[in-house]
C-alpha cells in the first residue's frame, strides 16, 4: 500500500503550518522528515496519523481517502519521543495492548507478544513495569507495541531523541533492520541529519512548512537543490556567482542568481606564502580538521586530514576537487 | 496561494460516542455550577436590591450603610482579620522555615500539630481556648489567674490557629522552589547567612508571603464558628449577617451584608491571583538542603515547638473536657458526655457523614468530568471554564449558605423540594470547596501525557479505552485526594450549612455550636472529639490508599491535598 499526499495544507488560524505538501511513501519504504524545529515535520506526521486535521489537498492510502477516516480506524502504529508506555502495565501487557483492544483470543495475543519481545530482544523483561526499564528498553517496548497490530504504516516521532548517544546509535541500526525485515512503510521525524542520512531510503527536507527537497540520502547530500538544504544538511560555503568565478566556475545559463554550494571536503588547501587566502581558525575534530580561510572577503570552509601542517594566520592557496560544488536556488 | 471560501478541517473523524462523551462531561458539571452556584448567587444580588417597599434599587444598601454600628462591625472585621493574617504569616514563616531549611528534631510533632486544625470545625479552637483560658478555664482553676479571652483576643487567637496550617503550607511550598545554586553563588561571594536570607530567601518569598496573608485574611473574615463561640460582644461581619437573617429574619438586609462580604474576599482573591501569576517558579531548580546553624535554629525551633504545643494543648483540653463530669467543679472522669440526647443526639453526625460522602462522590465525579472536558477544549473556552470553576473560592461560605436559603427555601416544587434535605447540604459543601478541588484535579490531569492518549487512539482505542488505560490509572492519586479533601471539608464546615439546617435536619458542626450555646460545653467537646475521630479516620484511610497505590505502581504518589 502506498501513502499519497497531494497539495496538502494546514492552517492554525492565519498561520500556515503546512504549505502544499506533495509526498508519497511506497511499500516497505523508510522515509525521514528532516528539518529544524518549527519546520512542520511533526505537524505533518500528526496529520498523517489523524491526530491533526488538514484543510486543503488530499491524502490517500492504497486508494482509501484518509480525510474521512479517523486516527482510531487508520490502523497505524505510532512511537513518540517520550516512550508513552502505560505505567501500570508490564512490558508484555503494553505490547499486547492493541491486540487486547481488538479482542483477539488470549493465546494469539501471548504468542504474538512472545514473538515481538524476541524481535526487540526483551524476552527476559516481559514482566517488568516501565519504570523498571532503561530508556532504550522502554522505547523498544513502544516500538513493539506499535508493531503488534501489524500497522499499515509505522510513524516514528523523534523516537531516538531522548536517548543517550551510544544507545541511540545502537537502536538506529536495530530499527532500520527491523523495518527492512518486516517491510512496513515507515515515516520518521527527526532533526538529526546524521540519523536521517543513515536510516532513510528517502529524506524529505522541510523548512517553514514546505518541502525543500526529496531525495535519497546521497542525493540530498551531494546535490542539494536549495540554499536551505545545502546549509542544513552537512556544512557548505555558499558563494555568489561573482565570487565563484574566482574558482573558475560559472552558473548554468539563465540562473545568474544561483548560489554555489561548496562542501569543505571538496576544497583543497595548500600552504603558499604568496597566496591570497589566510587561515582564520583551525578546529581539530579527530579524523579531520576544519579550517576557516579568509579568501577574497569570504570565509571558506575547508577540511584536512588530521592536523594540518600550518597554523592560524598562515597564507594558503585554495583549489577545488574536480566536479566539486553544486548550484542551488538562493 | 488562494484561500478562497471557508477552510474546512478534514481528516479528524471524531466518532459519535466521543462527541457525545465530550458534550456530557462539559454540560453536566456546567449545569451543576449554574444551578447550585450561579443561580443562588444571582438571587442574593437580586434580593439585596429588592427594597422593603417592593421597588428595586439601592435602598437596602443606603439603609445599611447609614447604620452607625455597621461601620464599627466592618472595622472590627478588618482589625480582627488583619491581626490574624499578620500573626499567621510571621509565625507561618518561622515554622515553614524551620521545617524546610533546618534539621528540626521531632518534625513529626510539628506536622501533627498543624494537621489538628484541619480535623475539626473551626469553632473547636474557640471551644478549647475557653476551656483553657475562659472564666471557668483550666488556667483559672489551677492558678487563679483571670484572663479576658472573649472578644478580640480570643477571636484572633482562635482564627490564627485555624488559618496557621494554610499559611505554613503556602510558605513551605514557596521555600521548596528555591534554587540551591543561588545560595552557593552567594556563599562563594562571601555573603553572611543573614545577607543570604535578606537577599535571596525573602525576595523569593514575596509572593508566597502575600498569598499566605490574603488566604489567612479571607478565610477568617468570613469565618462564622469562632465568632459565634468566642466573639462575645465583639461583632464582626459574619455574626452580623447571621443576626440579620436568623435573628431578625431580615433576608434582604442579610443579602446586602453578604454582598459587602464578597468585596474584601473577591479583592483579596484577585490580588492573590495576580501575585501568583507573577511569582513564576523555575524549572529544574536544585532544592536547598536543610542545614544546621545554632544561632538561627534555636529561636526558630523554640517558636515552632511552642506553637505546636499550644495547638496540641488546645485540642487536648477539648478531649479532656469531653470526659469531665462537671467542668470545672467536678473534674472526675466519665463517659456520660458522650450520651448526647438533646439537639437530635447523634443524628446530625450521621447526616454529616452521609452528606459528606455524597459531597465527595458527586464532587469528585463532577470535577473529573469538568477537567476532562476542559482538556479537549481550545484555549479561549478552556480559560472561561477555568475561571468559572475557581470563582466559588471568592464566595464566603456564609454568603453561599444564605444564597441557598434564598434560592431553595421557596414554594415551587423544584427547586424547593431540595430544601431541608441532606442532598442540598452536600451540594452546598461541594460548591463551597469547588475551586480547591478543581485546582487539584487540573494539576492531576496535567500529569496525564497527551501522547499516551494519542497512542491509545492510534492503536484503535476509543474514549472508554482512553479513560480506563491512560487517564484513570495516572489520576488515581488525584481522585483519591480530591475525594477525601471534599469529604473532610464536608465533615467540618459550618459557615455555609448553618443556614441550611432545619428543626429536623442538622449536621455535626452545628450540633457542637448548639450544645455549647445551650451550656453543655462538655457535650460540645464530646461531639467535637467524634467529628475529629471521623475526619482522622478518613485521613488515615486516604494515606493508606495513596501508599498502597504508590506501592503498586512502584513509585511515590504525586497526589497531595489542596489546602
Amino acid at each position: 500500500m502506498t501513502l499519497d499526499i497531494r497539495g496538502l495544507s494546514k492552517f492554525y488560524g492565519t498561520f500556515q503550518a503546512l504549505n502544499e505538501i506533495d509526498l508519497s511513501v511506497g511499500d516497505s519504504e523508510f522515509v525521514c522528515l528532516l528539518g529544524p524545529s518549527g519546520c512542520g515535520k511533526t505537524t505533518l506526521l500528526r496529520v498523517i496519523a489523524g491526530l491533526e486535521s488538514f484543510e486543503t489537498g488530499e491524502m490517500m492510502l492504497g486508494g482509501r481517502d484518509l480525510a474521512t477516516i479517523g486516527a482510531r480506524d487508520r490502523g497505524f502504529g505510532i512511537v513518540f519521543q517520550s516512550y508513552s508506555l502505560f505505567p501500570q502495565m508490564t512490558a508484555a501487557q503494553n505490547i499486547g495492548y492493541g491486540l487486547k483492544l481488538r479482542q483477539r483470543p488470549r493465546a494469539e495475543i501471548s504468542a504474538r507478544v512472545e514473538e515481538l519481545l524476541a524481535l526487540v530482544r526483551l524476552e527476559q523483561f516481559a514482566d517488568r513495569l516501565p519504570w523498571q526499564l532503561s530508556g532504550g528498553q522502554q522505547q523498544r517496548v513502544a516500538i513493539a507495541r506499535a508493531l503488534a497490530v501489524q500497522p499499515a504504516l509505522l510513524l516514528l516521532d523523534e523516537p531516538l531523541s531522548a536517548l543517550d548517544a551510544r544507545v541511540r546509535a545502537g537502536l538506529r541500526t536495530e530499527i532500520r533492520q527491523m523495518q527492512k525485515r518486516l517491510g512496513i512503510p515507515t515515516i520518521m521525524v527527526t532533526h538529526d541529519q546524521e540519523e536521517a542520512l543513515t536510516m532513510a531510503d528517502r529524506v524529505v527536507c522541510m523548512s517553514a512548512g514546505r518541502i525543500e527537497q526529496i531525495g535519497s540520502p546521497a542525493e540530498i547530500y551531494a546535490r542539494p537543490a536549495t540554499r536551505f538544504v545545502a546549509d542544513f544538511v552537512g556544512s557548505s560555503t555558499l558563494l555568489s556567482a561573482a565570487r565563484a568565478a574566482g574558482f573558475g566556475v560559472t552558473p548554468p545559463p539563465g540562473q545568474g542568481d544561483s548560489l554555489f554550494a561548496l562542501r569543505p571536503e571538496d576544497v583543497l588547501i595548500r600552504e603558499d606564502a604568496a597566496a591570497a587566502g589566510r587561515v582564520r581558525s583551525i578546529t581539530f575534530l579527530g579524523n579531520v580538521s576544519r579550517v576557516e580561510v579568509d579568501w577574497q572577503g569570504e570565509t571558506i570552509l575547508a577540511e584536512t586530514h588530521r592536523l594540518p601542517g600550518f597554523g592560524e594566520g598562515a597564507s594558503v592557496d585554495l583549489s577545488l576537487q574536480p566536479g566539486a560544488g553544486v548550484w542551488v536556488q538562493p | 496561494m488562494s484561500a478562497a471560501g471557508k477552510r474546512v478541517a478534514r481528516g479528524l473523524d471524531t466518532p459519535f460516542e466521543e462527541r457525545l462523551f465530550q458534550r456530557v462531561v462539559l454540560l453536566v458539571p456546567l449545569a451543576g455550577l449554574a444551578l447550585f452556584f450561579l443561580y443562588p448567587l444571582a438571587i442574593v444580588i437580586w434580593r439585596s436590591l429588592l427594597q422593603r417597599d417592593g421597588a428595586v434599587g439601592f435602598g437596602n444598601y443606603r439603609e445599611i450603610l447609614a447604620l452607625d454600628h455597621l461601620w464599627r462591625v466592618v472595622w472590627n472585621s478588618m482589625v480582627m482579620s488583619g491581626l490574624t493574617a499578620l500573626i499567621c504569616v510571621s509565625l507561618g514563616l518561622v515554622i515553614a522555615y524551620a521545617m524546610s531549611r533546618s534539621r528540626i528534631p521531632l518534625r513529626w510533632l510539628v506536622s501533627l500539630a498543624l494537621i489538628l486544625p484541619l480535623l475539626a470545625p473551626s469553632l473547636v479552637q474557640a471551644l478549647g481556648l475557653i476551656f483553657m483560658f475562659g472564666r471557668n478555664g483550666l488556667l483559672n482553676y489551677l492558678t487563679g489567674m483571670q484572663m479576658q479571652i472573649y472578644g478580640l483576643p480570643g477571636l484572633v487567637i482562635a482564627n490564627s490557629m485555624y488559618a496557621l496550617p494554610q499559611a505554613v503550607m503556602i510558605l513551605a511550598v514557596a521555600l521548596r522552589y528555591a534554587d540551591r545554586r543561588q545560595y552557593d553563588a552567594a556563599l562563594v561571594l562571601g555573603a553572611s547567612p543573614w545577607r543570604r536570607f535578606v537577599d535571596i530567601t525573602l525576595p523569593s518569598l514575596r509572593f508566597g508571603l502575600l498569598s499566605a496573608g490574603f488566604v489567612c485574611f479571607t478565610v477568617t473574615i468570613t469565618d462564622f464558628g469562632n465568632a459565634a463561640v468566642i466573639g462575645g460582644n465583639y461583632r464582626v461581619l459574619a455574626s452580623e449577617i447571621y443576626a440579620q437573617v436568623v435573628g431578625q429574619m431580615n433576608f434582604n438586609m442579610g443579602a446586602v451584608v453578604g454582598i459587602l462580604l464578597l468585596i474584601p474576599t473577591l479583592l483579596a482573591f484577585y490580588l492573590e491571583k495576580v501575585a501568583a501569576q507573577r511569582g513564576g517558579t523555575q524549572e529544574g531548580a536544585i532544592p536547598v538542603e536543610p542545614d544546621r546553624w545554632a544561632p538561627r535554629d534555636i529561636p526558630l525551633w523554640a517558636a515552632s515547638y511552642l506553637t505546636a504545643l499550644f495547638l496540641i494543648a488546645i485540642v487536648a483540653v477539648v478531649i479532656f473536657a469531653s470526659f469531665v463530669q462537671l467542668w470545672p467543679y467536678k473534674m472526675s472522669l466519665t463517659l456520660k458526655n458522650y450520651n448526647i440526647t438533646t439537639h437530635g443526639g447523634y443524628d446530625p453526625l450521621w447526616t454529616s457523614l452521609y452528606a459528606s460522602l455524597i459531597t465527595a462522590t458527586f464532587g469528585t465525579l463532577m470535577l473529573f468530568a469538568l477537567v476532562l472536558a476542559q482538556r479537549k477544549m481550545s484555549r479561549g473556552p478552556a480559560r472561561l471554564v477555568y475561571l468559572l470553576a475557581i470563582i466559588p473560592v471568592g464566595v464566603p461560605g456564609l454568603v453561599l449558605g444564605l444564597s441557598y436559603v434564598l434560592s431553595f427555601n421557596v414554594k415551587p416544587v423544584f427547586p424547593g423540594i431540595l430544601y431541608g434535605s441532606a442532598l442540598l447540604i452536600a451540594f452546598c459543601n461541594f460548591y463551597h470547596y469547588h475551586s480547591q478541588g478543581f485546582l487539584t484535579m487540573v494539576t492531576g490531569v496535567r500529569n496525564v501525557p497527551r501522547q499516551l492518549e494519542e497512542t491509545v487512539t492510534t492503536i484503535g482505542g476509543g474514549v472508554w479505552a482512553n479513560l480506563r488505560d491512560a487517564i484513570i490509572p495516572i489520576m488515581v492519586p488525584t481522585l483519591i485526594s480530591v475525594f477525601f479533601f471534599l469529604f473532610m471539608r464536608g465533615m467540618v464546615t459550618l459557615s455555609a450549612v448553618i443556614f441550611l439546617i432545619t428543626p429536623k435536619l442538622s449536621v455535626g458542626a452545628v450540633s457542637v455550636m448548639r450544645l455549647d450555646q445551650a451550656g453543655s460545653s462538655t457535650q460540645a467537646a464530646a461531639f467535637s472529639v467524634l467529628i475529629m475521630l471521623t475526619v482522622l479516620a478518613a485521613m488515615g484511610l486516604m494515606r493508606l490508599l495513596l501508599l498502597a497505590q504508590a506501592r503498586y505502581n512502584g513509585r511515590p504518589g504525586k497526589g497531595e491535598i489542596a489546602a
